[in-house]
């Protein structure tokens, strides 16, 4: 089911939490809150469980609201139909998986034939139905997730919530269930909000992600959106970018932008055709879009440095790369398909325009995004 | 007309009142808060109005009496006890004892925690035991074991030191007596923290002091020592506090010897005739503020403690080789437990084995042949049985109510956003500094002046049991509620439970096990409580620990032992559940970190 979120606000005191939050997420879609921790993206979830109580605002699910703070409309958790994943799985462990699983089915007084079939099929879908009679304490990481899900999927809930469901699981099994996530959620159809700090996993799961910083959206967008084109450099830094310089930067008469680092005379150039105002300008490039050579091309964008440090990484080779003037870059480069440097080579890194990014190192303070769907972006910018 | 105009407006603004909006917000928060204001009116009637009544009573010419629930007129005259020779006197007794049974419980707890944690020493399992045992031991029952042992005519040590000809007597009922058994008898509360503090010791600290190539001695002195420091002190200032506030050892010991403390001089005056209650709630209040200073400061370094040596899981700390000392050390613990348990316990099982209390000779002892027939007699008297059962019922009672009551203060300062919750910790942890004797005076005052028929029967009790203890239960249950992860209730709301029936079906059974051993804590505390009951018992509902006090105040001493023999018995069965059904929550609780520790490999 649809939900709209309108206004939002949420003080514990004088600390602001949620600050004026505007966010619609369609019927079926799947919506990730992605953000540092104190960003307000859990607060935001919570809020529309249930769980936390807003200061002000409207929330609105399918046809129901919720909560609102000028009609005194509050909702308890237990009456909104939302299902919640949580972070430490809170599996019970005084009960079997088949409890775990059926406990809101009995709390709906079902028959006992239905909630054995619906329990027995949710089990199936999280691969668990061999495990319906062991205890919940006896289970791995993994399994416990798994039941968590099932436990919020069989209630047949409005609006799945998963609060940074994978971040206690390894790195394989993580990559594993979020692929499975990922299919049950298309599979069903749910709209699910998902809130999580991992940048992989909000490109993996989400149809569209909204970025959190203080307790506001400050981009929202597709994954490819938001990766290619980050609003600020501490976004970009967030989502991986690691070469960040301060630099000054104008936009040349050809319409496009050229950069001069700080310190350095290195005029940089970007294809990028605007440029935000003010003066706290970065220059943002990725690491992996650096090529590396042992002579110079002669070409744009082209800077002599030293291999300091290298690191195999597998698929590819980490450099950490001094530059004549002391600044160092970080080079990812891939490990088939490239020549291998040692430590003291001397080394020309080239960056194509195109992947050279200009950003205000913040957005601007109050910067607010309206993200709510009947505004019908263009995203709005709204200033509180 | 503009009646007819004005009312569907109205109708409308009934419905969502724009400007009324204030007003409904502020009802609903007031509404939020009705279970937290019920908790607190409870916890009132429990601490904070007995404390009040004990403030004006020594402020006032009258106390509340029955059939007159009036204090009489505001005076500071009972002010001017506090300089009587006999009120200075017991408070320079009650600091000298403070003082010296502080020095003994730190000296013999801190070395056998030492010794139980970080030696080589043998039987270490046993040492810790040892360290905690006595705890078991009321205080009332310690001091009359050791009044049987080494009473100057009849205690069994100097009959013996007579037998072998010694020209020497030892006089339990003298200051150093005193000071002695408290100290005897609190050094396990030095211990337990000292011990906690030794060995949840974080051991990378002393290694990185050893591989930057400190000494041993000179490890435990720059590093050790100091981080142990607050729990030393922590552990000392509470012997020294409870030692102030204790009545039953002074009693027992100091009365003989014409030793005045603090609480038997506000003893001695509640129950002269005519009784001088105001002077007493005068002393009371001296004591009291006396306390709280030193809880307060008690707290402060206790707490600053877990930021610097608390790590959780600690390594293994280091062990240090006693060599020729490592079998004097466990001699010492040995002999610890032999003053503290078995020759208490001993002198016990044998005065209550005896005809007459009088001996001259030890051989005496088994001229009537030693025989169970007095702890039967005992067992089967009247007067044994009443006291027995009104002890259960009110030490039940006290430890479910007590237990529910903790249950509800501390959900509503950890589980929910109500304003209280601080508020209901506090008046909960208070009884700390507020000795059991003043609480009892205040918790007399308060039921003679609210309208209910409540003295003179087991309630009374049973409220000052629930009053004293509440601390004690408020942490156990508090440590048992932060071990939960709220998400686990949450999770039950968000599938569609109320939240009184998430509370039932998932809090309350997770916590199964801190619920079961705070009853049994309250239940052995309100098993051994003496001094706040000293003013609320009648001839009808005396209890146990009463019943002892009473006999050995008459003289008859060996019942007073044969009965204390029973109650002990009673008490370590009740602590001995506790601490098995503690185990067995550690044991599950290591058991869930083996599974945390296994779950990424599905």
């Amino acid at each position: 089911m649809k939900i709209v979120i309108e206004n939002l606000q949420l003080r514990y005191g004088k600390f602001t939490a949620i600050e004026n939050l505007n966010l619609e997420i369609g019927d079926a879609e799947s919506v990730v809150l992605l953000g540092k921790s104190g960003c307000g993206k859990t607060s935001t979830m919570r809020c529309i469980a249930g769980l936390e109580e807003p200061t002000a605002g409207r929330i609105t699910i399918g046809d129901t609201v919720v909560f609102d703070a000028e009609a005194g409309i509050n909702l308890p958790p237990n009456k909104r139909n939302v299902g919640m994943v949580f972070q430490s799985y809170a599996v019970w462990p005084h009960m079997t998986v088949f409890q775990n699983v059926a406990y809101s089915l009995k709390l709906q007084k079902l028959p006992a034939a239905e909630i054995r079939q619906r329990v027995m099929e949710v089990l199936a879908l999280v691969g668990l139905e061999e495990f319906a009679q062991r205890g919940a304490s006896l289970l791995s990481g993994g399994q416990m997730q798994r039941v968590a899900l099932a436990r919020s999927l069989v209630m047949r809930p409005s609006v799945l919530m998963l609060d940074e469901p994978l971040s206690n699981l390894d790195a394989r099994l993580r990559d594993n269930l979020r692929v499975e996530l990922r299919e049950i959620q298309l599979k069903l159809g749910l709209t699910t909000v998902y809130v999580t700090h991992d940048q992989q996993e909000a490109f993996a799961l989400a149809d569209r992600i909204a970025l959190m910083q203080g307790g506001r959206i400050v981009q929202m967008g597709g994954p490819t959106d938001i990766y290619d084109a980050p609003v600020s450099a501490s976004i970009a830094h967030f989502l991986g970018v690691s070469n960040v310089f301060d630099c000054q930067a104008s936009l040349g008469t050809d319409g496009q932008v050229t950069a001069q680092v700080a310190g350095t005379d290195a005029l940089v150039r970007s294809t990028q055709r605007t440029l935000a105002p003010g003066k706290d300008l970065k220059l943002c490039i990725r690491s992996e879009d650096f090529v590396l050579s042992r002579e110079s091309r002669g070409g744009v964008n082209e800077w002599a440095g030293t291999v300091r440090v290298t690191g195999f990484q597998g698929s590819s080779v980490r450099y950490a790369v001094e530059l004549k003037d002391g600044s160092e870059l970080d080079i990812f480069a891939p490990t088939k398909g490239s020549e291998r440097f040692g430590i003291g080579d001397r080394i020309w890194a080239t960056v194509a325009p195109e992947n050279v990014q200009v950003l205000p190192a913040e957005v601007p303070p109050g910067h607010n995004i309206d993200a709510r769907l009947q505004e019908n972006a263009p995203l709005q910018e709204v200033v509180a | 007309m503009t009646q007819i105009l004005d009312r569907p407006e109205a109708r409308h603004l009934a419905s969502t009142p724009p400007s009324g909006n204030g007003a409904r917000r502020l009802r609903g928060k007031i509404r939020k808060e009705i279970p937290a204001l019920v908790i607190l009116a409870g916890l009132a009637v429990l601490v904070i109005m007995p404390m009040i009544l004990v403030l004006v009573a020594a402020m006032s010419t009258d106390v509340p009496r029955p059939g007159n629930a009036g204090t009489g007129s505001f005076t500071w005259e009972n002010l001017a006890f506090l300089t009587t020779p006999e009120a200075t006197k017991g408070l320079w007794n009650s600091l000298m004892i403070g003082f010296g049974a502080s020095v003994i419980a730190l000296v013999v707890g801190a070395l056998l925690a030492f010794i139980c944690s970080r030696t080589d020493a043998p039987l270490r399992k046993f040492i810790f035991i040892i360290g905690m045992a006595p705890v078991f031991v009321p205080a009332l029952v310690g001091a009359l074991a050791w009044s049987m042992l080494a009473s100057p005519n009849a205690g069994f040590a100097n009959i013996l030191l007579k037998d072998l000809g010694l020209d020497l007597t030892i006089n339990i009922y003298s200051m150093g007596g005193l000071i002695f058994v408290l100290g005897l008898f609190y050094a396990p509360y030095v211990f337990m923290l000292v011990h906690s503090s030794l060995s949840m010791m974080n051991a990378d600290l002393e290694e990185a002091a050893a591989v930057h190539g400190a000494s041993l001695p000179r490890m435990f002195r720059t590093v050790t020592m100091p981080l142990a420091m607050p729990a030393l002190l922590g552990s000392g200032i509470l012997v020294f506090a409870l030692s102030m506030e204790n009545f039953p050892v002074a009693a027992v010991l100091g009365n003989p010897a014409g030793i005045d403390t603090l609480p038997t001089y506000i003893f001695r005056l509640m129950a002269s005739a005519p009784a001088q209650a105001n002077a007493a709630a005068g002393i009371a209040i001296l004591l009291t503020a006396g306390l709280v200073i030193i809880t307060v400061a008690q707290q402060w370094i206790v707490n600053r403690r877990k930021f610097t040596t608390m790590t959780g899981k600690g390594a293994r700390p280091r062990q240090i080789p006693l060599r020729a000392w490592r079998w004097p050390a466990t001699l010492f613990a040995l002999v610890y437990f032999a003053l503290s348990v078995a020759l208490p316990m001993l002198a016990l099982l044998l005065a209550a084995t005896q005809d007459s209390p009088y001996l001259t000779s030890m051989s005496q002892l088994f001229d009537g042949g030693l025989t169970l027939d007095r702890i039967v007699e005992v067992a089967s008297a009247p007067d044994f049985l009443t006291s027995l059962t009104n002890s259960v019922i009110v030490a039940v009672v006290a430890a479910l109510a007590g237990t529910t009551l903790n249950f509800a203060s501390s959900y509503i300062r950890y589980r929910t956003t109500s304003r209280l919750g601080g508020l209901l910790e506090q008046i909960s942890t208070a009884p700390l500094a507020i000795p059991s004797i003043v609480l009892g005076m205040g918790i007399l005052w308060t039921w003679l002046s609210l309208p209910m028929p409540v003295y003179g029967t087991l309630v009374i009790l049973m409220i000052a049991c629930m009053s004293v203890a509440l601390p004690q239960g408020y942490r156990s249950i508090s440590s048992s509620m932060l071990q939960l992860h709220s998400d686990l209730e949450d999770s039950a709301v968000m599938l569609g439970a109320k939240r009184s029936r998430a509370i039932v079906n998932v809090t309350v059974p997770l916590m199964r096990v801190g619920i079961v051993s705070t009853v049994l804590l309250l239940l052995m505390l309100a098993m051994r409580e003496l001094s706040a009951s000293l003013f609320l018992f009648t001839s009808n509902t005396r209890i146990l620990s009463i019943l002892v006090y009473d006999k050995f105040e008459n003289g008859q001493t060996t019942t007073a032992a044969a009965i204390s023999v029973l109650f002990v018995i009673v008490i370590a069965a009740l602590a001995i559940t506790a601490q098995l059904l503690g185990s067995r929550d550690r044991q599950n609780k290591s058991l869930n970190e083996a599974s945390d520790s296994g779950k990424n490999s599905l």
